[in-house]
């Protein structure tokens, strides 16, 4: 009961944020006065067609009654048309949405996978030349640009070593699916060397999005391990003697991990945020990729829409880690 | 030459025959060894739309090359006009009316290709108004092209147009049925052709994404026929980044480039062993865009300055390693109509200064609009940025990709001052870089510098009205060194072409117009 | 002094410490060292994408402009970028976090759910928003970094703020009589100083990768700007033959950011051990 009154708790300011955010994200657009409906109307429209499709799109009424619309075209999933591609932008973030959230899923799953056990492995030989070398290794993986590592790999694997694609998300267009995962896709349908050149396409673009994912995830565990480490209920067990590797791999990883998932919902945006150049040096057909595009084209409603999109999934994971860990910490319920 | 194509095309068959001499065996050979796989080009901007009636530029050309067919077609280099849909033309004595005739030729969903679709097609253009827009306008009027039979096609111009035929090429013929079907609130199609494909062309399309690219499968049932080799499937990718797309050819990811490669990457990819380097004199002019009607490039002076605080030199044989030649006017000099001798403007910072001191209105920054993913563009900006803070004059550069550049474009409010881009071969004749870019009557459609000139205008006007190379020729030229007296554009050099394909590519025939990449020639071997 | 003092027995953070100063001192002092100040903005297109020689330490990019030159009058760019945004976004966040802890109440919250409409989106994807909007200049990308990060420090003054009023001297602070403002400023702040002081190190790093990043993806300041970011997209179109033109300005960041981040870690390991690995965490991996 306690449980759902804290989710309860939390879905109240859900609505509230989101609403926040579209005003945000419209006082954005209007920092500068431009006018979409010039652009829209293309290079040989008349003073008249202009001033028609301004009033079409709304943008003759006053401010306050233009943004109520903005909220409520947002809350209807409609976010506009782009105004190069002259596509709704809902139906284009959609498309692209199973890209972005692939390449984040497996850059998530291997920054977990490595990050913990490393984290763990440094904590317990702390100060060894193992925690040192990792030490080093988690502050360049914090210190990097995402932009400038992706190149890097590029140069390295694909061009020295041939091992990589060098862009791209698949060397055809996608097989056909449900989950527009291509991975999942590709095995359902039997499709093993599609399988193959899917996930080589994965390697660059997941290792360099992984690796600042995986130094965070790193250092917190290795504090969340030390910090137990030391606590009474430790040498409470040690004293009981259970034997340490127990107490190690039973209790101390358990309220670790309590610890490393709160940083899940960072991480998960920090995965976001280096899509959009990741996306851009390995032109994954991603939202990251249609940020930056249409950022270089100016399609506000195309960035507005994008802005909104990951507004939205970022509250949503940090709702569902909120409730995770409410579930895995016993002291939380 | 234009006498030449002009009895060529009147005579038809014949025309056809003498235009393209590997071109006659394609009708007469059946397909032997048959498909040889995917080909993939690595192109240097998306495909933001697959309308064939809304673009007008090399950039985008591979989706109108090869999913459409229009009456003729330009191949080969020099470049040829070829018969394409249509098998015949006649043109009356008063050079107002032009009737085709139309091959059996079908479209992709079986359907033939008739008269009506060629009408509908230009229709479209006309109520567009986008794209190859400026290239009819002023001389095909909405509801004078009418189909005579199923067969039979007939213009009627209202004033002699003698680039008629040569920029045909452009007028696209669409499934009008498909077409109709697909339109939504008077938008001819719009928003559906954007996305889907109606047309005859050598490829009928397979995939389409925006923000990848598109495939297109061989279609066996092309009027034209096909050789004993062809590809399978083309594949046109968007790829911003340069290096990309030369370490995807290098690696045999791709098997071509577009033609836009630096020739810095041209030069490294000369010693790589699978990759081959198509050089060809080209007819492609560099030259800066000036926006002639907003102050303070409005005056003379101020462009001229502009003119000689650029270093040639430097860009061209440093920056470009001497892989173009100066081109002092906007028509190459490899073209008829371009002057002998025009002397042209020298990187000159005293002239530039001396030129600036009379300009009369005050001056503020410029902004320079550069095409991301064409680094020359971005070099040549700064270039210039660099010998004009030289003089004094300050500029902000803005870098964007093509298609946001082409879609202000033409719009006195937001086309940029100053854009550092091509004038590509649409058409081979002087027209192409002359009237259709600097005559006012062109403003806000192929006139994208807002330039005026009466002088310009007359010579241009009566260059169209008449028939002879000869009467045509002294007025191109004259018109040219107007252009470079009055400082119109910053114009460059005229480029070569370097086209980079895998050693596996065969049959590339390559024509100014369109590059490389109309792909029912080629084959992999 | 004596934190200087103590930073300096990690040898670690004294490294970090090192480096920084002697990027700092370049980027004052650029135009002495810079062997050819004039290439910010001057072209010497006959030497061009030459490799790093005696002449050239990093070679010379695609203009004919000395690399090592424009990395010194780059650095100057990131510095203040970052040193203003940073600047800017805790003279907003921390006023703004120590009113709403103070006073949890209606005023608090509402304050802290604003803070928690800028949060709800990744601070890279909010910058560019704001600087794509505004267009591609330096103030613009400073005023974007400000506007999405002072929501962080508002949080963490918040949450910070909420404890130290339950201390003791606080409360007795309080019973004193002492007025709001005071508490805040000579008690409160005081208290949460080490982990602003921490957390200003690694945001520093943090800013300056999201500044790269943006001027990376074309929302930097403009050419001829040697800003590092635009550096390396630039440097992109002649990959991989001029190696050295995307390689120096990659180092740069890296070596720069890793000297704030190795410093906050110093900081911390001297301030507030409790905190060791959250802290680069929060700050570093923003884009």
């Amino acid at each position: 009961m306690r449980l759902l009154g804290l989710i309860a708790r939390r879905l109240v300011w859900v609505p509230a944020t989101l609403i926040g955010l579209v005003v945000l994200v419209f006082v954005i657009s209007h920092l500068v006065p431009s006018d979409p409906a010039r652009i829209l109307a293309g290079e040989n429209a008349t003073t008249a067609q202009v001033a028609a499709l301004r009033h079409k799109m709304g943008l003759d009424q006053p401010l306050p009654v233009q943004l109520l619309r903005y909220v409520i075209d947002v809350a209807r999933g409609n976010m506009g048309v782009s105004l190069y591609t002259q596509t709704p932008v809902a139906g284009e973030i959609w498309r692209r949405l199973p890209a972005t959230m692939e390449l984040a899923f497996y850059a998530m799953l291997l920054a977990v996978l490595l990050g913990v056990p490393l984290g763990v492995v440094a904590a317990l030989r702390r100060n060894s030349w193992f925690d040192h070398v990792l030490r080093v290794v988690t502050v360049s993986g914090l210190a990097i640009a995402a932009f400038w590592f992706a190149i890097l790999l590029q140069l390295l694997f694909s061009m020295w070593l041939n091992l990589t694609p060098v862009q791209g998300r698949i060397s055809d267009f996608g097989p056909s699916g449900v989950t527009g995962f291509y991975t999942i896709d590709a095995a359902i349908s039997g499709n093993w060397s599609t399988e193959l050149d899917v996930l080589r396409h994965l390697a660059l673009p997941v290792i360099t999005l992984a690796f600042p994912a995986m130094a965070t995830i790193v250092r917190f565990t290795r504090a969340g391990v030390i910090g137990t480490l030391g606590s009474f209920f430790v040498d409470y067990q040690r004293a009981m003697g259970v034997p340490w590797r127990v107490t190690v791999w039973r209790y101390v990883l358990r309220s670790a991990l309590t610890g490393t998932l709160t940083q899940i919902g960072l991480v998960f945006g920090n995965l976001l945020a280096g899509a959009v150049v990741v996306e851009a040096v390995f032109d994954w057909p991603g939202l990251g990729q249609f940020a930056v595009n249409s950022i270089l084209q100016s399609d506000y409603n195309a960035i507005l829409g994008f802005t909104i999109y990951v507004g939205v999934m970022f509250i949503v994971v940090n709702l569902l880690i909120d409730v995770g860990q409410v579930l895995l910490d016993p002291r939380g319920r | 030459m234009e006498d030449e194509s002009r009895e060529q095309l009147v005579l038809g068959r014949r025309g056809l025959a003498l235009g393209a001499a590997t071109l006659s065996m394609v009708g007469a050979t059946p397909a032997l060894a048959g498909g040889t796989g995917k080909f993939v080009t690595a192109n240097n901007n998306s495909y933001d739309t697959l309308d064939p009636h809304v673009v007008f530029d090399i950039g985008r050309i591979a989706s109108r090359l090869n999913l459409y067919d229009a009456l003729v077609r330009w191949t080969d280099d020099p470049a040829k006009l070829n018969m394409w849909l249509a098998e015949k033309v006649d043109i009356s004595p008063d050079a107002l009316t032009y009737t085709f005739t139309l091959r059996d030729a079908k479209f992709h969903d079986g359907t033939p290709v008739t008269a009506e679709d060629v009408v509908y097609s230009m229709d479209r253009i006309l109520a567009l108004k986008k794209g190859a827009y400026g290239l009819f306008s002023s001389v095909v009027k909405p509801g004078t092209t009418k189909a005579i039979d199923p067969k039979t096609v007939q213009f009627k111009l209202a004033a002699p147009y003698a680039v008629f035929m040569a920029v045909l090429p452009e007028m696209w013929v669409v499934n009008a049925k498909m077409v109709r079907a697909h339109e939504k609130n008077g938008d001819w199609g719009g928003a559906w052709l954007a996305r889907n494909e109606a047309g005859s062309g050598s490829f009928r399309l397979a995939h389409y994404d925006p923000a990848v690219g598109f495939s297109a499968n061989r279609f066996p049932g092309h009027f034209m026929g096909w050789g004993p080799e062809y590809l399978d499937t083309v594949e046109f990718l968007g790829i911003l980044e340069v290096a990309s797309r030369v370490l995807g050819l290098e690696k045999g990811e791709f098997d071509a480039l577009d033609g836009f490669t630096p020739y810095d990457q041209i030069k490294r990819m000369r010693g790589k062993p699978n990759v081959q380097i198509l050089a060809k004199p080209s007819l492609r002019t560099m030259y800066f865009i000036i926006h002639n009607r907003r102050a303070p490039l409005d005056d003379v002076n101020m462009r001229r300055a502009l003119c000689y605080a650029f270093d040639y030199n430097g860009f061209i044989n440093n920056l470009l390693d001497g892989s173009v030649v100066r081109n002092a006017g906007i028509i190459p000099d490899t073209m008829w109509g371009a002057p002998k001798n025009l002397a042209g403007y020298t990187y000159d910072l005293d002239k530039a200064r001396a030129a600036l001191a009379k300009v009369k209105g005050p001056i503020r920054t410029l902004t320079i609009n550069a095409l991301a993913g064409y680094p020359q563009s971005g070099q040549a900006a700064e270039l210039l940025q660099s010998g004009l803070a030289k003089i004094g004059v300050k500029t902000t550069i803005l870098s964007q990709p093509w298609p946001v550049v082409a879609a202000k474009l033409g719009n006195e409010q937001l086309s940029a001052d100053l854009i550092p881009l091509w004038r590509s071969a649409y058409f081979a004749d002087p027209h192409n870089w002359t009237g259709y870019i600097y005559n006012s009557k062109q403003i806000g459609k192929g006139n994208l510098s807002f330039f005026s000139n009466k002088r310009f205008d007359e010579l241009t006007d009566k260059a169209l009205v008449l028939v002879k190379q000869a009467d045509r020729q002294p007025l191109y030229e004259e018109a040219s060194r107007i252009l470079v007296d009055q400082a119109a554009g910053l114009f460059i050099y005229n480029t070569n072409y370097y086209g980079a394909f895998d050693k596996k590519v065969h049959g590339v025939r390559y024509c100014p117009i369109g590059d490389a990449q109309d792909m029912r020639w080629q084959w992999l071997a | 002094m004596k934190l200087l003092g103590r930073i300096a027995r990690d040898r670690v953070a004294l490294a970090g410490l090192i480096v920084l100063a002697v990027i700092v001192l370049a980027a004052i002092f650029a135009p002495v060292l810079a062997p050819y100040p004039l290439d910010v903005n001057t072209y010497h297109t006959a030497q061009r994408l030459l490799p790093p020689s005696a002449a050239h330490w990093f070679g010379t990019d695609q203009m004919g402009g000395d690399i090592f030159s424009r990395l010194l009058f780059g650095a100057r760019i990131t510095l203040i970028t970052a040193v203003i945004a940073v600047a800017v976004s805790v003279a907003i966040g921390v006023p703004i976090g120590l009113v709403g802890g103070y006073w949890p109440g209606f005023a608090g919250d509402g304050l802290m759910r604003v803070s928690d409409v800028f949060l709800a989106v990744p601070q890279i994807v909010l910058a560019m928003a704001i600087a794509a909007t505004l267009g591609p200049q330096i103030q613009n990308v400073i005023l974007a970094l400000s506007l999405t990060y002072w929501p962080f420090w508002a949080r963490l003054v918040y949450a910070e703020t909420r404890n130290a009023k339950n201390e003791i001297y606080v409360e007795a602070a309080v019973a004193l009589g002492v007025p709001p403002w005071r508490v805040m400023v000579l008690h409160i702040l005081p208290a949460i100083a080490p982990s602003l002081i921490i957390r200003t190190s690694i945001g520093l790093g943090g800013t300056i990768l999201v500044a790269s990043a943006l001027g990376f993806l074309g929302l930097g300041p403009p050419p001829p700007s040697p800003e590092w970011g635009r550096m390396i997209a630039d440097a992109r179109a002649f990959l991989p033959g001029a190696w050295w033109d995307a390689a120096a300005p990659g180092i740069a960041i890296l070596v720069l950011v890793m000297a704030f981040n190795l410093i906050g870690d110093g900081l911390r390991d001297v301030l507030d051990p409790k905190l060791r690995g959250q802290a680069a965490a929060k700050g570093g991996a923003v884009d």
